[in-house]
């Protein structure tokens, strides 16, 4: 890896996805997500989440093989293959331990060498909203005990920076890092802003990451402004576009992408993914919590991420939607999709994952990622599951109901947050 | 994170015989249980008995016990076999943070509370004993020991380059620790012996006479505003030398010595060299004769600006002589 002698800003290089590491409610590695998409197996459970008055919520996009429900990181209960000292466990919160299980699998995945992840050409985003659960205990145990018989690793353990603080220092990460927060759209903002320091040489490589907790803190609070389903049926509770969609279905987990310049991908001679092609964000200025009605936000970051790629919107085979199932948001998406992709005689295939898994939260925009970056590489459209009738709204859109055996091109990814942040990333197909 | 029992907060040192203030109840037996669940079988039954009768026998055991509980596995033998002198970070590779966890749990199964400042001082295994059992019986603890780098030493010590043979030390109440690297450069190497660098066992002794004779002048030990004078101390004699190991340049001498008695003007030590593990010197006795003067007429230098660092030894152990205390403060936030 060179250091570049030039100015930065005049480098532009191809950006590859070269890794992947997932621990999702689908699958705890990229086999056996790909094998769910594929067959469009969903990953919930039956699982109460309850508050004062008893349950309210009852599926959960759960996380198999890690039982991670006690405040004792010591207790936790995950697979084998990822030993972790108790000095690096006692500062991880549930999401803090997926990721570091899914940066595990990336770095082997991305088949990196130790002074390929620990150099100051390697840089780390991360994106999560923090480890309420451990919050709630750590003020819980101050309240009660007193501060000064608080964990010293609490702080670190839960607030929202703790992804990129613990893999920081745990993979010995030399280059850029940090954290970003908006919601459900901050891993796509890790991606499109690690995207950015590959293109224009500031870094050779970046891990890009999202995580969050699966459990009644880090979920059950979306309840109360009425975004969760009430569904108690595992097989109907998730079903984005259709007309009787009552809200998202929570889940949690960690996904990691591995992100190399062409210099990197032809020193080291591996087979990417797919390529980034580009990205694009943009605002809706318009409410704090609930998208724009015409999605007007959505639709400006597409255009730009189109532009930004160099790709017409008539050259798009796929779009993994951001759509999460509530009433509001994926009628707005519809709207900036059918905005987008006015021309009926090219429209993409569209679905939305979080059918299968849930809505991640944080985890989404890098997790989806992921799925696009499998779904390029194998040769397939995942389809859009649990529609029995589809929303009106979205007639004139291409929405797959079942997994399209087709090689796609070029494919959109969206998130949308809080805030009325939306990003969306173009990823190609590498011939 | 482990949730720790807890019952009455912030008591300074114990009432005994029930160190809770309160009778030792069964559902305190089954919290203490439960807070000890990841310590051995023998650490939770002396916790019990402590707490049951306050006898401060139990204390080392629970200590250590709790300590080996957060050590990394591979660590663990280390702490069976270890004397006092093991030291806590550098030894055992306990970082602050989990000095912090180790502590917590300490306070907790003790029932006393163990502040920052104090927690500071504690380096070895038996700083920890020594203040833990001070603490449960309620008496002051001892002076804390202090780290003195090459700088200080060398503006201290009567005995100059290149006949000092100590990188760097620490002092306490209880005796003196000291680290010395053979470089392969020392002066009487060349001929001891011919091809075949060996570390003299006399310069071995005198090596820990010299950590003797700092003890004397750092230690606090005189009299009311008298102090050692440097210029009346010299070795009287030694008894019971044992030479276990050959030392060769590349070693480094952990060198302890413990007061056994004042007698004016006579002071005898116990002493020993160690490499790693493995002994290398042990003497039972070092004795030195020392004189006193008042503290007041040329008090010794406070920092190391007045040393005069040309005629100090190169001193590669001497590189990592950052006060061990920095790395017991806490974390950056």
């Amino acid at each position: 890896m060179s250091f570049p002698g030039v100015r930065p800003d005049r480098i532009v290089s191809k950006v590859y996805i070269t890794g992947l590491g997932l621990i999702t409610s689908i699958g705890n590695d990229a086999a056996s997500v790909t094998e769910s998409l594929r067959g469009l197996h969903h990953g919930f459970e039956a699982h109460p989440l309850s508050d004062c008055n008893g349950a309210l919520i009852h599926v959960v996009g759960t996380i198999k093989e890690f039982q991670v429900d006690s405040t004792d990181q010591e207790d936790w209960v995950f697979p084998k293959k990822y030993s972790i000292k108790r000095e690096v466990l006692r500062c991880l919160g549930p999401n803090a331990l997926f990721a570091y299980c899914a940066m595990q699998q990336a770095i082997e995945d991305a088949r990196l060498t130790p002074a390929d992840v620990s150099h100051p050409q390697t840089g780390l985003y991360a994106a999560s909203g923090g480890s309420p659960f451990f919050t709630h205990h750590l003020h819980e145990r101050m309240n009660k005990v007193g501060v000064m018989r608080c964990s010293p690793l609490g702080i670190v353990a839960s607030i929202a920076g703790t992804l990129n603080f613990n893999l920081v220092a745990h993979f010995k990460i030399l280059g850029a890092s940090c954290g970003f927060s908006s919601a459900c759209a901050s891993s796509l903002h890790g991606l499109g802003f690690a995207y950015e320091e590959i293109r224009t040489g500031r870094q050779q490589r970046m891990f890009v990451v999202g995580a969050e907790d699966c459990n009644t803190d880090s979920i059950l609070p979306f309840a109360g402004m009425r975004a969760l389903s009430l569904q108690s049926d595992p097989d109907l509770a998730s079903r984005p576009f259709d007309v009787a969609r009552d809200g998202f279905v929570g889940t949690g987990g960690g996904a990691v992408v591995v992100l190399e310049s062409e210099e990197e991908v032809a020193r080291r001679g591996v087979k990417p993914y797919a390529e980034v092609a580009g990205w694009g964000q943009a605002s809706d200025g318009y409410n704090v919590a609930i998208s724009h009605p015409d999605g007007v936000g959505l639709h400006l970051a597409m255009k730009l991420a189109l532009k930004n790629s160099g790709c017409s919107a008539e050259e798009i085979d796929y779009v993994n939607a951001h759509a999460t199932s509530t009433p509001i948001g994926d009628a707005s998406e519809a709207k900036a999709l059918k905005a987008i992709f006015s021309n009926p005689a090219t429209r993409p295939a569209i679905s939305s994952t979080k059918a299968l898994t849930g809505h991640g939260l944080s985890l989404a925009g890098a997790m989806e990622t992921a799925f696009c970056a499998i779904a390029l590489r194998d040769g397939f459209m995942p389809g859009s599951a649990h529609i029995s009738k589809l929303d009106p709204l979205c007639e004139g859109l291409n929405i797959i109901r079942a997994t399209l055996p087709a090689q796609p091109h070029v494919v959109l990814n969206n998130s949308s947050g809080f805030g009325g942040a939306n990003v969306c990333a173009v990823l190609k197909h590498v011939g | 994170m482990a949730d720790v029992a807890h019952h009455a907060p912030g008591l300074n040192g114990s009432k005994q015989p029930f160190p809770g203030g309160k009778p030792f109840t069964p559902e305190d037996e089954a919290a203490l249980t439960d807070a000890l669940k990841r310590c051995s079988p023998a650490t939770v039954e002396a916790a019990i008995k402590f707490r049951k009768t306050g006898d401060p026998a139990y204390v080392p055991p629970v200590v250590i016990g709790i300590i080996e509980r957060f050590a990394e596995p591979d660590q663990r033998a280390k702490l069976r076999e270890a004397d006092d002198d093991l030291r806590i970070i550098d030894d055992l590779g306990i970082d602050s943070l989990t000095m912090m966890e180790i502590v917590m749990l300490v306070e907790d199964t003790l029932q006393m509370s163990i502040n920052n400042d104090e927690l500071r001082h504690l380096r070895t295994l038996g700083d920890i004993k020594v203040f833990i059992d001070c603490k449960v019986r309620g008496v002051p603890p001892p002076k804390p020991s202090r780290f003195l780098p090459i700088e200080h030493i060398g503006v201290v010590m009567p005995i100059q380059p290149p006949f000092l043979f100590l990188n760097e030390a620490t002092v306490g109440g209880s005796g003196a620790t000291a680290k010395y690297k053979i470089t392969g450069e020392e002066f009487f190497l060349k001929g001891h012996f011919k091809d075949n660098p060996v570390m003299p066992a006399s310069i071995m002794l005198e090596a820990l006479g010299q950590l003797a004779v700092l003890y004397l002048l750092e230690g606090g030990h005189g009299e009311e505003g008298k102090q050692a004078d440097p210029q009346t101390i010299y070795f009287t004699s030694c008894e019971g030398v044992r030479a276990h190991r050959v030392c060769k340049p590349g070693d480094t001498l952990s060198l302890s010595i413990k007061p056994k008695r004042f007698k004016m003007p006579l002071a005898t030590f116990e002493g020993q060299i160690r490499v790693g593990q493995e002994k290398a010197v042990f003497a039972e006795e070092i004795t030195l004769t020392y004189g006193l003067r008042d503290s007041a007429v040329e008090p010794a230098p406070e920092t190391a600006a007045t040393a005069p660092k040309a005629s100090l030894p190169a001193a590669p152990a001497a590189s990592s002589a950052t006060p061990a205390r920095a790395a017991v403060s806490a974390p950056a936030a």
